[in-house]
């Protein structure tokens, strides 16, 4: 249980995906400018990496690593998850309208993600276990999320304030998230 | 001739990747600790983006254009394949560097963005020195974003010490706060100097380029 | 190997593309195609300033009707357009808007401390709400002007943000960040349909006006010379300017703040001037209006209610049609106010700039007898407006006031401007202390008969304008003063011959807070008379909107005979049905008819296009603002008052019906405006600079 506890901590806070793993720069500045928007987002980042992980831990255990065929891996991976996209904005689409309309816009968006594919490569790299890679994936996309809607949250605020022209829009993007990323840092000394 | 000098030459300055075409920007913020890196990184970009370039204008006409990103996806993964193979035979240390920045490469939104916005809509001449150009500006600007880093961070350039004496290195810039934050100002700086020529030739100042999804279009959402 | 890696690859992608093409099919979902349709028009940018998440987000709310078509911020108006008409619909091109400071203070704006914080509107805002004395004005620090993406705003010589209106693109930025709601973004529409709010930067006449005409900023353009702008900023608030210009009683002159110091500025007088230069061009100056749309508007009654509420709805964009039973329009402006104060022509050139817009009139046809509520509905009119006025003149409650040679003050006036021959004999009485009691006096003096006037209290107490009652007196009128008619006598043909009346004192103070006149026993005098004017007050009459046969009125009325509507929407008990002027206010000014005529419009706009809702808002300025009051004014040298000349003397003034007043010369004017103080809700300009620490004189 307290190995979850830390797993859970450490991918939040710790390893946070974004701000300490680099993963998901493109929709993290790209997506970061409404809250609401962000939310959206964040929440469907959390939904596909969980089953990206999990089908993606199934492929690499039984037919890949079976066959030999290890470097394939990136080739299978984003196959996988490019068709798992597609199924599930097709499945929630049709079965959960309520939740397609809330994340549904964002599915797409998600394909080229590299938060998604990194979580699935990260699991393999350090050779988790399916329950400990679902769990991983889960704290890794809840980690995006806070990144992402705290993000939005300031960038919100600054689209009133005066900021130099120059610095305007994505710069000063970058610059807060440099220092939301180092006040993460505090998180460092946790584990 | 001039042409091509066009499409290769517009990736050095005017749309160089990541400043002026903000895509692609995890690679540049997670390989930048160094220059080496950056430059290993850059030299993968080059290849995978030429390659995929050239493939993608080749195969433009055959492909329906609902399975388009599909096939660009598949067609970048193997090239990605091949630099990871290459890469793993022979510079390993660098290979082990990057990490899952190599494969990752696949979703860089460079590749997708510029088989979408380029080689599918132009021959194979253009699309390859285009896919030069960008990859060749990308591994400048990954290179010299590096170089920074290292030196503020390392007080070293390629590994080797070039500060002087009493140099105190600032930690802070090789970890990833700085790599965000020195991104910030470089695109800042970037914006600037636009706005200063503007100024010269008399036009009204421009926000700088926004970074958002659409700019790649690689998802297929338009 | 390479078999192996082959196949498995294959069997994955077929896999996958399997596991899709059957997915396709069983989770298909009928989609609308002008979804995609729309969504690829779109620019792709994402940007969100739709305020929907991505493109495809816009696509399927303007696909679904949430959305308009033009929702894009981004798309050119060519593909809005071609996205229009997917969707069927016409692309309509937005009313311009613009980038709006509403604060005066600037630089002149007195601080309570000085703030050494860091440069920044929201930042000093956050320090006991800003360092100005004014709780509502700029704090100068040009947030707004740093905010602004298009550099279209900087810092005037003034100390308060400039607007440049060719780089403005109405992005609301500056607004967002005005932490006091100093700037913000209109078009014409909202400007017209802006109600006082008391955060707007109101100086003292400007709140009292009943009209809300912007006083300060028209003298202003007066005083730069800019006249025809002055004539713009008033037609804002009020079409008539010409009438009022001759006939208002000025309120907001009696909240001036140069009155503590000599003598309020002759705002009227500076009115009158800019409105008989543009009448003197000889051409009207061009009225913006908005983009048609189409919706009809009966107005009922074409006095300065009606023509104010007409005006104002088709500057909206709407088609108001002006029903009036009288040969011709004005209401009492025409058949109320003699010759001599608005001449007949002034008044016609400037009903026909308003008619000009493209208003619909249909003269001699009677409410109520014609036409009413009913039949006009039928008819396609979508709203009604009632200004009827108050045209029924009150009795003297004396016996014998039926009796031949006794008129009413209305009936007199409105007979004589219709051009009925009168025989006003030698004698003449007339009853009461208004205006129009004056306005009868007068006529009668130029008519060549002896006037005498009987008021029950003194001259201190009469409701008329004091050089009205100097201009009676300088004509020849008498004045019989604390004296009220008991009683008319006639001759044997039922002819009125004598006015018997009743001396009066004046005792306690009555609810209006005069002196009520008490009756003084045995003190009966009789009076001499060929024609008794009874010019006591008028109200309303409302037999027209009886049924013949009905006794009951379809709307709501008091027992002063108006008729009861909402104080801020104007509507009545009838959903649809507007109404304004004398006949909701009972005998009032010219400019409260056509004030309430614009906020009478600004609900039926708002009924219009919100489906009935009306909105009012919350902070709207009904009272004076008491802080804005001040006992004393500081620092402001005196400067004279010009004086109104006069156009005709002697006999040619008692004989004919030529104007009196004339207007300021050009220079007279901007030396008149010069006296203005520019006031804002606190602030006004001094002559001698405020020593720092000075006693603020901010009534408690």
């Amino acid at each position: 249980m307290q190995e979850y506890f830390l797993l859970f901590i450490a991918a939040i806070f710790v390893n946070n995906i974004v701000l300490a793993q680099y993963l998901g720069n493109c929709p993290f500045i790209g997506t970061s400018k409404e809250t609401s928007v962000a939310i959206g987002m964040g929440g469907a980042v959390v939904f596909v990496a969980v089953m990206a992980a999990a089908i993606t831990w199934l492929v690499q255990e039984y037919l890949l690593a079976p066959l030999g065929l290890g470097f394939l891996q990136t080739l299978a991976f984003i196959l996988v998850i490019a068709s798992l996209v597609q199924f599930v904005e097709m499945f929630l689409k049709k079965m959960v309208p309520p939740l397609y309309k809330s994340l549904g816009i964002f599915l797409p968006l998600i394909t080229t993600n590299c938060a998604v594919m990194g979580i699935a490569l990260i699991c393999q790299r350090n050779e988790f276990g399916f329950v400990k890679a679902v769990a991983f994936a889960t704290a890794s996309g809840l980690g995006f999320m806070l990144a992402l809607v705290v993000l939005a949250g300031i960038r919100e605020k600054l689209e009133i304030r005066r900021v130099p022209r120059a610095m305007r829009g994505t710069p000063v993007g970058l610059v807060m998230a440099g220092l939301m990323s180092l006040a993460f840092f505090a998180f460092k000394g946790m584990i | 001739m001039n042409k091509l000098w066009k499409e290769f030459s517009k990736g050095l300055w005017k749309d160089l990747p990541p400043f002026k075409l903000v895509l692609g920007l995890c690679p540049v913020l997670a390989v930048t600790s160094t220059a080496e890196n950056g430059f290993g990184m850059g030299m993968a970009v080059i290849f995978v983006l030429t390659l995929s370039n050239l493939l993608v204008s080749l195969v433009r006409n055959l492909i329906p254009a609902k399975v388009r990103i599909a096939c660009f996806i598949v067609i970048a993964a193997s090239l990605v394949v091949a630099v990871e193979l290459l890469m793993q035979a022979y510079v390993y240390p660098l290979y082990q560097q990057l990490g899952i920045f190599v494969p990752l490469i696949v979703v860089n939104c460079i590749i997708l963005g510029r088989a979408e916005a380029f080689a599918s809509k132009n021959p194979p001449l253009p699309a390859i020195a285009d896919g030069l150009g960008m990859g060749i500006g990308f591994t400048m600007s990954l290179t010299f974003l590096g170089g920074l880093r290292e030196f503020f961070g390392h007080g070293q350039l390629f590994g080797h010490h070039v500060a002087w004496a009493g140099f105190e290195p600032v930690s802070f810039m090789a970890e990833a706060p700085g790599a965000f934050v020195s991104l910030g100002l470089l695109l800042c700086a970037m914006n600037y100097f636009t706005n200063l020529q503007r100024k010269r030739k008399g036009l009204a100042p421009i926000d700088g380029p926004t970074h958002d999804c659409g700019s790649c279009g690689a998802c297929g959402s338009k | 190997m390479i078999t192996t890696s082959a196949l498995t690859l294959f069997g994955l992608g077929l896999g996958a593309s399997t596991v899709l093409a059957v997915a396709s099919k069983l989770l298909f979902v009928k989609e609308d195609p002008r979804i995609a349709k729309v969504e690829d028009l779109l620019p792709g940018a994402n940007c969100g300033g739709c305020g929907f998440p991505g493109c495809s987000g816009c696509a399927a709310a303007i696909v679904a009707g949430k959305a308009a078509a033009g929702a894009c911020v981004v798309a050119d108006l060519e593909s809005m357009a071609a996205i229009a008409s997917i969707m069927g619909q016409e692309i309509e091109e937005r009313e311009p808007e613009i980038a709006f400071r509403d604060c005066t203070g600037g630089a002149r704006a007195e601080e309570r401390f000085a703030y050494k914080g860091v440069m920044d509107c929201q930042a000093a805002h956050m320090l006991h709400g800003g360092s100005k004395i004014c709780p509502e004005g700029c704090l100068g620090l040009g947030t707004c002007v740093s905010v602004c993406p298009f550099d279209a705003i900087h810092m005037g010589p003034e100390g308060l943000p400039v607007v440049n209106p060719n780089e403005c693109r109405a992005c609301g930025k500056c607004a967002d960040a005005c932490p006091r709601g100093v700037i913000s973004v209109v078009s014409m529409s909202s400007r017209l349909l802006h109600l006082n709010e008391t955060t707007d930067c109101l100086a003292p006449c400007r709140q009292k006006c009943p009209g809300q005409i912007n006083i300060p900023r028209y003298i202003e353009q007066v005083k730069a010379g800019d006249f025809e702008g002055a004539v713009n900023t008033i037609r804002e608030r009020n079409p008539l300017l010409i009438a009022c210009g001759r006939v208002c009683p000025r309120p907001c002159e009696t909240a001036c703040r140069r009155s503590h110091v000599d003598a309020p500025v002759g705002i009227n007088m500076l009115k009158r001037f800019v409105a008989d230069r543009e009448m003197h061009s000889g051409s009207h100056l061009s009225i913006p209006c908005a983009k048609d749309t189409g919706r009809r508007i009966a107005v009922i009654g074409g006095g300065p209610a009606g023509l104010s509420c007409a005006y104002f709805l088709r500057r909206l964009g709407h088609n108001p049609t002006i029903f009036d039973a009288m040969p011709a329009l004005g209401g009492q402006l025409r058949y109320g106010i003699p010759e001599y104060r608005l001449p007949k022509s002034d008044l016609d050139w400037e009903i026909q700039g308003i008619l000009d817009l493209g208003i619909d009139v249909r003269l001699k046809s009677k409410f109520g007898k014609d036409y009413d509520i009913d039949s006009l509905k039928a008819d396609g009119y979508e709203a009604v407006f009632l200004g009827i006025g108050a045209w029924q003149a009150s009795g003297m409650y004396a016996e014998g006031e039926d009796l031949a040679g006794v008129w009413g003050g209305i009936e007199f006036l409105t007979a004589h401007a219709l051009g009925q021959k009168i025989d006003v004999g030698r004698k003449v009485i007339v009853v009461g202390g208004g205006n129009t009691a004056i306005d009868c006096a007068r006529t009668c003096v130029r008519l060549g008969a002896e006037v005498t006037m009987l008021y029950r209290r003194t001259r201190t107490e009469m409701p008329a304008n004091p050089e009205e009652i100097t201009g009676a007196e300088e004509e020849g009128v008498t004045f019989t003063f604390l004296a009220a008619p008991t009683r008319v006598r006639g001759d044997e043909n039922d002819r009125a011959t004598h006015l018997e009346y009743k001396m009066m004192e004046l005792g306690e103070p009555d609810d209006s807070g005069r002196r009520r006149p008490v009756p003084v026993e045995g003190s009966e005098t009789l009076m001499e008379a060929d024609l008794i004017i009874a010019a006591i007050g008028q109200k309303p009459d409302l037999t027209c909107l009886y049924d013949e046969n009905a006794e009951t009125c379809p709307v709501e009325t008091t027992r002063w005979q108006t008729i009861v509507a909402d104080p801020d929407t104007f509507q009545t008990i009838v959903p649809g049905v507007f109404t304004a002027g004398d006949v909701y206010t009972g005998p009032d000014l010219v400019i409260s008819a056509v004030g309430d005529g614009r906020k009478a419009a600004r609900s039926i706009h708002y009924y219009l296009q919100q489906d009935g809702k009306i909105p009012v808002p919350e902070l709207v300025q009904r009272e004076l603002i008491p802080y804005t009051l001040f006992s004393e004014i500081d620092g402001v040298s005196r400067k004279e008052r010009a004086h109104m000349p006069h156009l005709c003397h002697g006999d040619d003034r008692n004989r004919t019906f030529n104007e009196v007043e004339g207007a300021l010369s050009e220079s007279e004017a901007r030396t008149e405006a010069d006296r203005c103080l520019r006031c804002g809700l606190t602030c006004y300009d001094r002559d001698v600079r405020k020593e720092p620490g000075a006693a603020q004189n901010l009534r408690e």
